[in-house]
């Protein structure tokens, strides 16, 4: 197997952007093609992952963005994961630089959904659970995971208060992050006095949707070595599973395909929880980044919440944890997300994280799933 | 009648439909091609009362499209008292969590555009 580099990364800001998604799916993806310093002619085939294209009236978006490129005879895959659809997209564009397919490829997410409003992708987010058992019954996403807070204030020794804190670290970071959707500090007062939008979360216990593109170049370490430049090894990926209702697991405090992808990970990466210096963990709410958290392995079942109350997993602490602001403060455009968060591991190992840079940071992880955590991917990298 | 159609009509009656797999006997909702135990495909229909006990659940205000006139709602996951199997659905009048502790009494009594309907008991 060919061991794979990221070579290049960009994004747009996040938030709401006027441009088209085609227009932005190139921003970004220009962006990437600039940081790793190549011709779009070395590109061997894009993966894009994208969810809801239809709502800006384009989907198909790979050959668009080939022919934006002037490589539009190159093929390309679009790919639906739901929530977790951009890190599915960082796994195939991996797994076929690895089997030796291709030497550079180009991976990039992106959404465009924030013009159709809240009752619009509230809506259709929906559709991303198991519709015949949970959206049928007025399920919304910050309602399947009210639910499993609910089941984690009842199982743990937990608050509210503790919930908005991981919304508080994460605005943050946020705040240093310049492509930030909500690049502002709030406060537990904040949060615990927003909105309820579903209980036991409050508005500012769940992400924004997002407008924004982010998108990585992927490589052979043959084609990196050539090629000169910096670049950050993929040591580590793992995809797993879940149920596709909340119903039909044993436990709702816990998510068995982030066990599973990142177990599968950490074995191929060699290396363990503990030796992980930060991670962009998928904080769609914050009782998910909790729970992200403990079903990685850095913090025991319970005891997430006690890491946060601690200030644990705050910038250059003991583990940092979604440094870039995460999905909270940084935004969720749903089909770039798992790439963001690609692009933050090649920032912050390649020393361009400015004001959030985790300091000493060697190895990242990302952790990236789709709906309540039906699919889910995990990816280990280390500087070089 | 397609797999969720026959859910539907039993939960009408209150019951949940569920498949025993011939092989092992692990039990699943009707909705199960294939056993998640042992991997075989052979199932016995078995009906389960609806009857159970609130495993958890979530009041919601902001709601999709179609549900905003039945705001707040809550939206439960059901443990069956006799059966080893959750399941969810839509249950009417709840306002905030005093209303609905973890671990009331409640029973499927129905089915309609709010989907499987779960009241208290």
């Amino acid at each position: 197997m060919e061991k794979v580099c990221v070579l290049g990364a960009g994004s747009t800001k996040y938030g709401k952007l006027a441009d088209s998604i085609a227009d932005i799916t190139t921003q970004a993806s220009v962006a990437a093609i600039e940081s790793a310093g190549i011709e779009p002619k070395e590109i061997g085939a894009s993966y894009i992952s994208n969810v809801f294209g239809v709502a800006d009236k384009q989907v198909h978006i790979g050959p668009v963005l080939m022919s934006r490129l002037g490589i539009p005879d190159k093929p390309s895959l679009t790919i639906e994961s739901a929530c977790g659809s951009g890190s599915v997209s960082f796994r195939e564009a991996y797994a076929n630089i690895a089997a030796g397919f291709y030497d550079c490829l180009i991976a990039t997410g992106v959404e465009k959904v924030t013009h159709t409003g809240t009752e619009w992708t509230t809506t259709y987010f929906a559709y991303c659970s198991d519709f015949f058992y949970e959206g049928q019954a007025g399920a919304s996403f910050p309602g399947l995971f009210a639910s499993m807070a609910r089941a984690y204030l009842t199982e743990f020794d937990a608050t509210e208060e503790d919930f908005a804190k991981v919304a508080v670290k994460n605005h943050d970071n946020g705040v240093l992050n310049p492509k930030a959707h909500m690049q502002k500090k709030i406060t537990v007062d904040d949060v615990m006095n927003s909105a309820v939008v579903a209980s036991p979360l409050k508005l500012y216990d769940c992400c924004p949707f997002s407008d924004g593109a982010s998108s990585v170049v992927l490589c052979s370490e043959k084609f990196a070595k050539e090629h000169g430049g910096d670049y950050v090894e993929v040591i580590g990926s793992g995809r797993g599973g879940s149920p596709a209702a909340l119903q039909g697991r044993d436990h709702m405090t816990t998510i068995p395909s982030t066990k599973i992808a990142s177990e599968a990970a950490y074995k191929m990466a060699g290396v363990t929880s503990k030796d992980i210096d930060f991670a962009e963990v998928h904080d769609c709410f914050t009782i998910a980044e909790v729970v992200d958290t403990e079903d990685l392995g850095f913090f025991e079942k319970g005891q997430g919440i006690q890491a946060v109350r601690e200030e644990r997993t705050k910038l250059n602490s003991d583990i940092s944890i979604n440094p870039s602001g995460g999905l909270k403060s940084k935004g969720h455009p749903i089909g770039a997300t798992g790439i963001g968060q690609v692009v933050e591991m090649y920032d912050q190992l390649t020393g361009n994280a400015g004001e959030r840079t985790v300091k000493d940071a060697k190895l990242g992880l990302t952790h990236n799933f789709g709906a309540t955590g039906a699919s889910c991917a995990v990816h280990i990298f280390q500087s070089v | 009648m397609s797999v969720e159609e026959q859910v539907i009509e039993h939960a009408k009656q209150g019951k949940l439909l569920t498949h025993k797999c011939t092989e092992c006997g692990y039990l699943h909702l009707s909705t199960a091609y294939y056993c998640r135990e042992c991997g075989s495909k052979g199932f016995e229909d078995v009906l389960v009362d609806g009857k159970g006990t609130v495993a958890t659940y979530t009041i919601i205000t902001v709601a999709p499209a179609g549900f905003e006139k039945f705001t707040p709602y809550a939206f439960v996951v059901l443990k069956l008292d006799d059966a080893d199997l959750r399941i969810s659905g839509f249950m009417e009048g709840i306002a905030t969590p005093d209303d609905l502790p973890v671990g009331t009494p409640a029973k499927i009594t129905g089915f309609d555009e709010r989907g499987i309907l779960i009241e208290k008991q």
